[in-house]
């Protein structure tokens, strides 16, 4: 059995991450190892294997979805983790550093400067996560104290032809079909206006059955 | 007289098999209304500088509870006139999609993920024309705070989304 120096030198040596000196005394303990020598071998004819079969670089579906998810959820983690810190770290350590308490005094200044009583969200947090699948367009967000709403505004979004007639609906009521995974939208008067499935691939189906007139 | 019992009885056997195979099993409707997290006020804005523009737009009755989202577009918005084209008043389903559809061409799914801790919603949204996802966007939706989406800009104008939470559980 490999001690963990073994692996790691080995593994060093099949990613050519060995200085010239290095690889020269590890080749040399090949010599005198055989069986390091032999799993050496092996290591090298798998790995040279998956180099030929597989691509250098393999695209990650949804990759910036996926990247803003994993950041979101790690923004959780860190809220959810911070306020148990101290339970866990010990108290003796953190007062041995040395700019603690003049971090605790800057800290508790700023904090007094800045206190005021409110209970309201902060307004930076109502937004958590912005992803567009779209290079073109940009997306951003912010609150408007005056308006107290929260503003996403895209940039770059392709402009609505001029001819291309907009038709609103006058909604007032939904139904769900679980069977159908479908959900019919009704109009004031009760009256089936639209049918809003999704396909497949999560595209959504828009069935209407008649415009809405004023 | 086994022969023929036994013979009956297959006969009988295969009959009702038959009758099982061409009757599906009939699937019995919903009985419940799905569980519901909130309810929320969708509507399709156009925002212009041009009066005879605004004029000619088709309009809907918006209720009195937010008749005050054109003027609070305003604040927000260089834009003179904001009339709203379309509107959906929405159940957002605590277990399925939602869709706000108050056109065809602009419309928004909705996913909850439960009550937010500072009041309001926890939603997942995500913002579509047509077939194609503009943003999607994980945000929270309260009473007080409605969220404004700058959509696409039509005939010299814009047009705003808006979605207002109504009630939340």
């Amino acid at each position: 059995m490999n001690t963990p120096t073994e692996d790691h030198d080995l593994l060093r040596w099949l990613d050519g991450e060995m200085s010239a000196v290095e690889k020269t005394a590890f080749e040399a303990r090949l010599e005198t190892e055989p069986e390091l020598k032999s799993e050496a071998e092996l290591l090298q004819r798998l790995s040279l294997d998956l180099r030929t079969h597989l691509p250098a670089e393999m695209p990650v579906p949804y990759a910036d979805f996926f990247n803003s998810q994993i950041q979101v959820r790690l923004a959780q983690e860190e809220n959810r983790q911070s306020p148990t810190l101290g339970s866990r770290a010990s108290v003796f350590q953190w007062l041995r550093l040395p700019w603690l308490l003049t971090s605790a005094a800057a800290m508790i200044a700023l904090g007094l400067a800045l206190w005021a009583p409110s209970t309201a969200p902060q307004a930076g947090q109502l937004v958590h996560s912005i992803y567009v699948p779209s290079s073109s367009i940009q997306a951003r967000s912010y609150h408007s104290e005056e308006a107290r709403a929260t503003v996403l505004v895209l940039d770059g979004l392709e402009e609505m032809p001029a001819d291309r007639k907009i038709v609103g609906f006058n909604l007032m009521h939904s139904e769900v079909d679980e069977a159908l995974a479908s959900t019919t939208l009704y109009d004031g008067e009760g009256k089936a206006v639209a049918v809003m499935s999704t396909h497949a691939k999560s595209q959504p189906v828009l069935l209407t059955a008649a415009p809405h007139t004023p | 007289m086994k022969l023929c019992c036994s013979f009956i009885l297959l006969c009988l056997f295969s009959l009702a098999r038959v009758q099982a195979q061409e009757m599906p099993p009939v699937q019995p409707l919903p009985t419940q209304k799905p569980a519901t997290d909130a309810k929320v006020w969708g509507a399709l804005v156009f925002a212009t500088n041009d009066a005879a523009e605004a004029a000619a737009m088709p309009k809907v009755d918006v209720p009195a509870e937010f008749a005050d989202i054109p003027q609070l577009l305003g604040k927000v918005f260089p834009w003179q006139r904001h009339e709203v084209i379309g509107q959906h008043l929405q159940d957002v389903f605590r277990e399925y999609e939602s869709w706000v559809v108050p056109t065809k061409d602009l419309f928004l799914k909705i996913d909850s993920k439960g009550p937010a801790t500072g009041g309001g919603m926890n939603l997942h949204l995500q913002f579509w024309r047509d077939q194609q996802v503009l943003v999607k966007t994980d945000a929270v939706l309260t009473r007080q705070s409605p969220l404004f989406i700058a959509g696409p800009k039509w005939r010299g104008g814009q047009l705003i989304f808006v979605l207002v939470l109504k009630e939340a559980r």
